[in-house]
């Protein structure tokens, strides 16, 4: 799922840390989420408002919380508010579901002055291997030109906006078409992901500006 | 359905709001937002090192007059400013304000004059710690010359402006409530032994205010409020961001205008009123301390100035992050080359704007040092000064950008604070910017005929004209860059390179030269 993709991308698979600052992350998952819910036809996004089209349940636990939470609070319906309050846990929630799926696992470590800290990370050969695919997966489509479906499109968008570009194409710089191509394939997302897109970025931004953790 | 719907509206505006309840717990209310910008504008420096130097440099005794009229005049302009950030979402500073209500040419106008003004207030301030570091090392017995502890400072500064570590957090807090703590003892130690056997309140009386060293007082004055333009970057992140800005904003200025007041008295009672000026010019920085010295224990006066030297170091750090995030904000809006707009991927820091920060302090700190100018004077008193004329400036553009704004918006907010405080603002400030634009020379203790008495004022008018300028040019040139300035949050394009036309497969790998050259131009061109 996309969130999942995101999460494994913007996740260093040896060590478990984010790449970006939390806050960054933590957005970039919250929008990926919610455009889990735009590509399930529940939700829609119109001039920075969400609107709920389907309340049936999606058959994701962690999508089908999220609807839920929408159904159940219709007085905020700004965007930013969502991204902002979903990417409160939103790495959290994602690794729970990476977890249940088997691709990641519970990593305590001990640190230094006896405090203790919890990681989800893969941890196998084989969970380490398809993190790790998870950003070449998406750096070779877009060097060999393929046409992406919406999900992965989403998923590049997501990418750029919150500052991956660099890491996504880490080992493809000779490649210099692929960042040709972005604003294209961005602009080419439907309305609703575009607008998720470029909220994202903003907020990224703002968040970055004041650095506050 | 629909009644569902309204019943649901109305049991979660009535009862449990889950998300405002969720995002106010990780956000920041009043008393964190008034110590972000208090303890940017550090009152013990402003207190030890500003009053000090304008008691000694300016010799009038009208300075806790001063501050209170000075915390009036910004409390006044507090309200139309905070009554139009209401309006305009963005965790942008006083250029997106006056965008909005002057125009995008001014907007990009005024952000060349910010980005100068903040440079030249933090450089100044490695002058001020040199100094103080320099003497109490000298105290200790340590002979070091204030370009070694500036260039220490500097260090530290470029490091930590890299790493973007945030003290704005407990620490700061902590330091604030000492250096608060130590400021009211002190005011009540002088108080309470006067030189001259009694209380003189001959300091406080407002004919004093007709005599011309005023305005120039005024002046400095308002450089110790620079910090409360922070309170508005918040607004993102506060609780409530309609109330929580404005009481913060209020309250801040309050604070700093108090608290430098009476310490000011104080300091003219613990001296004798008729005695001070001579007193401030022999002892510079280390007045207050030598007024309190006698009457408590020594542990009281150490730490006296290790606050005063980590109240410094926070204030340099302050106005570091906040030239970065100047930059920052023009990079990102494309006014400055794109590279200004990166943030190192993991902490979120301004990287491109930090070094050019610290670059320039480097030369500005070895330029001193090569040429042998007196640091407290010519590096700390004239930059900060000179700065100070430039946040002047930036406020002042403020407060007509507010009136222009509820001009075009009249419905907005009510009579007085939509037109009456803003135009009272405006008219205030605009007589005190007059006043310091003809008296700068005056202030800084230049001759009549030296070209500094106007290069500065025509400096900071040449790079208004250039900001406007290319904003001109990016109208026509750029129109979506141009659509941007200013709007911060608002909208923005995600789109960062010019959109050629879809290469097919696998053509690209010989493609790939003609597009690294395009792609290099497209950037250079920005």
């Amino acid at each position: 799922m996309l969130a999942d993709q995101y999460y494994l991308i913007a996740h260093e698979d040896r060590t478990g840390r984010s790449r970006l600052h939390p806050r960054a992350t933590g957005l970039g998952l919250a929008a990926a989420l919610l455009a889990e819910l735009v590509l399930e036809g529940r939700i829609g996004v119109n001039d920075g408002d969400l609107l709920v089209l389907d309340r049936r349940p999606t058959r994701d636990a962690l999508n089908h919380d999220i609807l839920d939470l929408l159904n159940a609070q219709p007085q905020h319906r700004d965007i930013r508010t969502w991204l902002a309050f979903l990417s409160q846990d939103s790495a959290l929630r994602v690794a729970e579901r990476l977890m249940r799926v088997g691709a990641v696992e519970l990593v305590t470590r001990r640190r230094m002055l006896g405090t203790t800290q919890t990681l989800y990370m893969p941890n196998t050969a084989r969970q380490r291997n398809a993190a790790a695919w998870a950003s070449t997966r998406v750096a070779n489509m877009l060097v060999r030109g393929m046409d992406l479906n919406v999900g992965d499109r989403m998923l590049v968008g997501l990418v750029v906006a919150t500052g991956l570009t660099r890491h996504v194409m880490y080992g493809f710089e000779d490649y210099p078409h692929i960042y040709h191509a972005l604003p294209s394939m961005i602009a080419s997302l439907p309305g609703d992901l575009r607008e998720l897109v470029e909220c994202t970025e903003a907020l990224v931004g703002s968040a970055l500006a004041v650095g506050r953790r | 359905m629909e009644l569902n719907r309204e019943a649901a509206a109305k049991r979660g505006a009535s009862g449990s709001d889950i998300i405002s309840q969720a995002l106010a717990s990780n956000r920041l209310g009043v008393p964190s937002v008034v110590f972000f910008a208090v303890a940017g504008a550090a009152p013990l420096t402003v207190i030890i090192g500003a009053v000090t130097t304008v008691y000694a440099v300016v010799g009038n005794t009208a300075l806790p007059l001063v501050y209170l009229v000075v915390a009036a005049i910004l409390s006044i302009f507090t309200v139309g400013f905070v009554a139009m950030s209401r309006h305009i979402v963005n965790s942008g500073a006083f250029y997106s304000y006056i965008s909005h209500g002057l125009g995008r040419e001014l907007g990009v106008a005024a952000a060349f004059v910010a980005l100068p003004a903040y440079a030249l207030m933090q450089i100044g301030l490695f002058g001020l710690f040199g100094v103080v570091a320099s003497s109490i090392l000298a105290g200790m017995g340590l002979v070091v010359p204030w370009v070694i502890c500036a260039l220490v400072a500097w260090g530290l500064i470029a490091i930590l402006g890299m790493l973007w570590v945030d003290l704005s957090g407990k620490v700061l807090g902590v330091l604030l409530i000492a250096e608060i703590a130590v400021v009211l003892i002190y005011d009540l130690v002088m108080v309470a032994n006067p030189r001259d056997g009694e209380v003189s309140v001959a300091t406080l009386n407002p004919a004093q205010l007709l005599t011309p060293e005023v305005v120039a007082m005024m002046v400095i004055a308002i450089g110790g409020f620079a910090g409360f333009e922070a309170t508005v970057v918040l607004s993102e992140e506060a609780k409530d961001p309609k109330r929580t800005i404005s009481r913060a904003t209020h309250i801040s200025v309050l604070v700093a205008g108090l608290m430098c007041a009476v310490s000011a008295w104080a300091m003219s009672v613990g001296a004798g009123p008729g005695r001070i000026v001579a007193d401030a010019q022999r002892e510079e920085t280390n007045l207050v301390f030598s007024l309190v010295g006698p009457h408590v224990p020594d542990v009281m006066i150490t730490i006296g100035y290790l606050l005063f030297m980590t109240s410094i170091f926070a204030a340099l750090l302050a106005f570091h992050a906040a030239v970065s995030r100047y930059q920052f904000a023009l990079g990102r809006e494309r006014m400055l080359p794109s590279r200004w707009g990166y943030t190192h991927p993991r902490t979120g820091a301004p990287v491109v704007g930090s070094i050019t920060q610290s670059v320039l302090a480097f030369v500005a700190i070895l330029a001193y040092w090569f040429t042998g100018a007196d640091p407290l004077v010519e590096l700390f008193g004239y930059l900060t000064v000179v700065g100070g004329l430039g946040v002047l400036i930036l406020m002042w553009g403020t407060s007509a950008a507010v009136i222009a704004f509820f001009v075009q918006h009249p419905r907005l907010e009510n009579v007085w604070r939509g037109r009456v405080t803003p135009i009272i603002a405006f008219f205030l400030l605009s007589i005190i910017l007059f006043a310091t634009v003809v008296g700068l020379g005056d202030i800084l203790g230049l001759s009549p005929d030296s070209i500094f008495n106007w290069a500065f004022a025509a400096g900071y008018a040449v790079l208004a004209l250039l900001g406007a300028g290319w904003a001109a040019i990016v109208r026509f040139t750029k129109p979506d860059v141009y659509a941007v300035i200013g709007r911060g949050v608002e909208r923005r394009t995600v789109f960062e390179f010019p959109e050629p036309p879809r290469p097919h497969s696998h053509a690209m790998a010989f493609q790939s030269e003609q597009y690294s050259t395009t792609t290099s131009s497209g950037r250079e061109s920005r």
